[in-house]
């Protein structure tokens, strides 16, 4: 092989079980990780150079059959089936191997090279698991390799003996595995009737499919060949009527069977004899009356945590870049370019210091939650309530996934299985304070109008949500569907991984709110000196000033807004020249803002990210009802307001 | 699955309370749930134990194969176990 060593291999299996960790250490690129399924939505690309080869990795979204009922698992086969990628990696979770087998079998009979990579291992031994390796590499007749992908364990082994497997031009695995005798029969006669069959698939796995009522393949076969399927029909009457379940039951049964087998001879569990740590919490944090107690707890710990430390950090910064302002302005004397740089400095560190002391822990508390499995549990627990929203307890995942930032909370409403749900829990997320959003609830109403009352935005944006939810559900009627999800266990969070999440977040922050700061400073900057400030403001204030209640000035912030909710308070400070907005908005001014900033429009990214997901129709729909719902609400409330206050 | 067989043993899932364990006799519901649920290993014959069940008719935990499950009320109301 002296051509150019290309190589391209793809990492599937179930859910959850560390194909994006491997993907993220293979290819250096930052896919989502975080302990709850579903999370890759989209397959994922990227490159690496290993021992003199060129490997290009696929990561695909977890899936959990190769039959075709979702979007993600059509995806996924298409890809392995007809890209035909070097070797597939199948990852497995060690833990739950007999569930995850369920999946590595079907992935064996599409009868691609594949290497086994049994992740998660170090946690077998505070399991009182013992996995026989050796002998599940013996029954899987494909190469099993132990792993540990958060810490970076074994992932190089599992490329070599990918590699290997592909130098020694071993044949494509025979599959030895075998289902029961009545199974096995209507497989045999099926291949042999596929004979001359043109497919990218195997017979064998052709037939299964078949058996098992898959409609894509059926179509396939028909065009083919529609004779064929009277045959399958009365194969599958035949099973029916041994087995007395559908007949895709009957394979699915199969396999469990099988995997049950395998799981007998291959894994030993000695019971623990004291229950852990993490096995203790999902008793709490799922029991009937501790797990709401402790949901409450941890949401408004987090309140008061990310408050507090924002407070401090801000104050902080405060004094040390006042101090810095004022030694720059002593040296660098007065001259156009100064008072320019001058300008661009004040914006920039406004943004750091208004902005990222509320940032930063926010994505650190989120993430810590995440990676140690929170989120799961809380749509367990919210399950019932959104029912009554008109989806299930999958959606409160996007739902506090927006509190960090909207847009991947709308993109993972795919995790969602109908349109109509993924779309009505976009909607709820786009009305869910993202941490933009949370800077100036603490950041302004917070700090200056009083900790109690920042608090209560966030009770009453859920309120909101609520409401919203009633409404869009009678709206877009239909039936939910059901809840089913697996549900992680809690794993002891990993530090690296939450720190190397909230960094890319925050480099993201600082890549993109940064640029964006300055060229709305220079921007208002410019129509400052051309003098069209009159204008503008006459235009807006019959609502920023008549109807809000707001300073002139709000009107532009408002439309800066839209590029990055921050900018917003950013913005007003250095425009004011002052960090103390008490001076110069009454604690109602305050609220008000906070309310139409935090409800009236998604940002710029979210809604690229609504459009992606729902077109543009419900896009522009969403967006402008929020602008409209907005002023509306943030109005009336200053009015009843101004009657107490 | 004839209905009206009141044989004392069978549950559905949802009548079953924390900590008991069970064996699935079958899944009522429609192809697409059971297919769901078998592709999760939840096909008959397999035990089964229910772990938490949350209040005001929310979904049912179970543990199935050294997994943990969710399975929303309505779905839950469809399978049909046995108790051990
Ligand atoms: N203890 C331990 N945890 C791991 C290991 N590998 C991955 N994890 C954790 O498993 C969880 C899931 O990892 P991901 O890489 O996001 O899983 P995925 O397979 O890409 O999941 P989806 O994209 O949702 O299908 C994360 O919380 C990881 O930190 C490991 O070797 N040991
Ligand atoms: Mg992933």
């Amino acid at each position: 092989m002296n051509e150019k060593k290309k190589l391209n291999i793809v990492l599937a299996g179930q859910a959850n079980v560390g194909k994006s960790v491997i993907f993220n250490y293979l290819t250096g690129l930052h896919q989502h990780i975080g302990n709850w399924p579903g999370k890759t939505i989209e397959k994922a690309e990227g490159t690496l150079f290993y021992k003199g080869y060129t490997i290009d990795v696929v990561d695909l979204p977890g899936i959990y059959s190769l039959t075709t009922y979702s979007i993600e698992e059509s995806i996924s086969r298409e890809y392995i089936a007809s890209q035909k990628p070097d070797f597939a990696v199948n990852v497995v979770d060690a833990v739950h191997l007999e569930r995850n087998l369920l999946f590595t079998l079907q992935l064996l009979e599409l009868g691609r090279p594949t290497v086994l990579a049994l992740n998660m291992i170090n946690l077998l031994k505070e399991r009182g698991i013992e996995i026989n390796f050796k002998i599940l590499e013996k029954i899987l007749g494909v190469p099993v390799v132990p792993i540990a992908a958060i810490y970076r364990k074994g992932i190089t082994d599992v490329l070599d003996r990918g590699i290997e497997l592909l130098n020694f031009q071993s044949p494509t695995p025979q599959n030895r595995l075998k289902y029961g005798k009545e199974v096995e029969q209507a497989i045999e006669i099926l291949v042999e009737a596929l004979e001359g069959i043109n497919t990218p698939y195997t017979k064998r796995w052709l037939a299964l499919k078949l058996l098992e009522r898959d409609g894509e393949i059926e179509k396939l076969i028909r065009e083919k060949n529609s004779e064929l399927l009277k045959n399958v029909e009365n194969l599958r009457t035949q099973l029916e009527k041994i087995h007395g379940h559908d007949s895709s039951i009957v394979i699915a049964d199969e396999r469990c069977h099988l995997a049950f087998q395998i799981i007998k001879e291959v894994m030993k569990i000695t019971p623990l004899k004291k229950i852990s740590l993490q096995e203790r919490f999902d008793a709490v944090t799922a029991h009937k009356i501790w797990g709401y107690f402790t949901m409450t707890a941890i949401m408004a710990s987090m309140f008061l945590v990310i408050f507090k430390f924002g407070d401090w950090l801000s104050g902080l910064l405060e004094i040390i870049f006042a101090n810095l302002q004022s030694w720059f302005e002593t040296i660098s004397g007065i001259s156009v370019l100064a008072s320019l740089f001058l300008a661009v400095l004040k914006s920039v560190l406004a943004l750091i210091q208004i902005a990222l002391p509320y940032i930063l822990p926010f994505y650190l508390i989120l993430f810590l939650l995440e990676d140690w499995g929170y989120l799961a549990r809380v749509a367990f627990l919210m399950d019932n309530l959104m029912h009554k929203l008109g989806t299930h307890g999958k959606a409160s995942i996007p739902l506090l996934l927006g509190f960090g930032c909207n847009v991947p909370a709308c993109l993972s409403c795919r995790i969602m299985e109908t349109e109509r749900e993924r779309f009505l829990t976009g909607i709820l997320t786009v009305f869910v304070p993202c941490s933009a959003a949370s800077v100036i609830i603490m950041g302004l109403v917070g700090k200056f109008v009083g900790m109690y009352w920042a608090f209560a935005l966030y009770v009453f944006a859920i309120l909101i949500i609520f409401v919203i939810g009633k409404l869009a559900s009678k709206i877009l009627p239909g039936e939910a569907t059901e809840l089913i999800m697996e549900m992680p266990d809690y794993k002891r969070p990993s530090l690296r991984t939450i720190i190397l999440q909230t960094w890319f977040r925050l480099k993201e922050f600082i890549y993109i709110a940064g640029p964006l700061v300055i060229i709305s400073g220079i921007i208002i900057e410019g129509i400052y000196w051309a003098g069209w400030f009159p204008f503008i403001d006459n235009l807006l204030s019959p609502i920023s000033v008549k109807w809000l209640g707001l300073p002139a000035i709000t009107g532009i912030l408002l439309i800066f807004g839209i590029l990055r909710k921050e900018l917003i308070l950013v913005m007003l400070s250095t425009t004011l020249g002052t960090a103390n907005f008490a001076q110069v908005l009454s604690p109602i001014q305050m609220l008000t803002l906070a309310i139409v900033s935090m409800l009236y429009i998604p940002c710029i990214a979210t809604i690229a990210a609504l459009r992606k997901e729902f077109g543009w129709k419900k896009t522009l729909g969403v967006t402008v009802f929020k602008i409209f719902f907005a002023i509306a609400v943030a109005g009336s409330i200053s009015k009843i307001l101004s009657i107490f206050l | 699955m004839n209905q009206n067989n009141t044989n004392e043993n069978k549950f559905f899932l949802t009548d079953m309370e924390e900590n008991q364990e069970g064996i699935i006799i079958s899944v009522l519901g429609g192809r697409m749930a059971t297919k769901r649920l078998a592709d999760l290993g939840l096909t008959p014959k397999t035990e089964i134990k229910v772990f938490k069940k949350a209040p005001f008719s929310g979904p049912v935990m179970i543990e199935v194969r050294g997994s943990k499950l969710i399975i929303g009320l309505g779905l839950a109301s469809k399978i049909l176990v046995k108790l051990k």
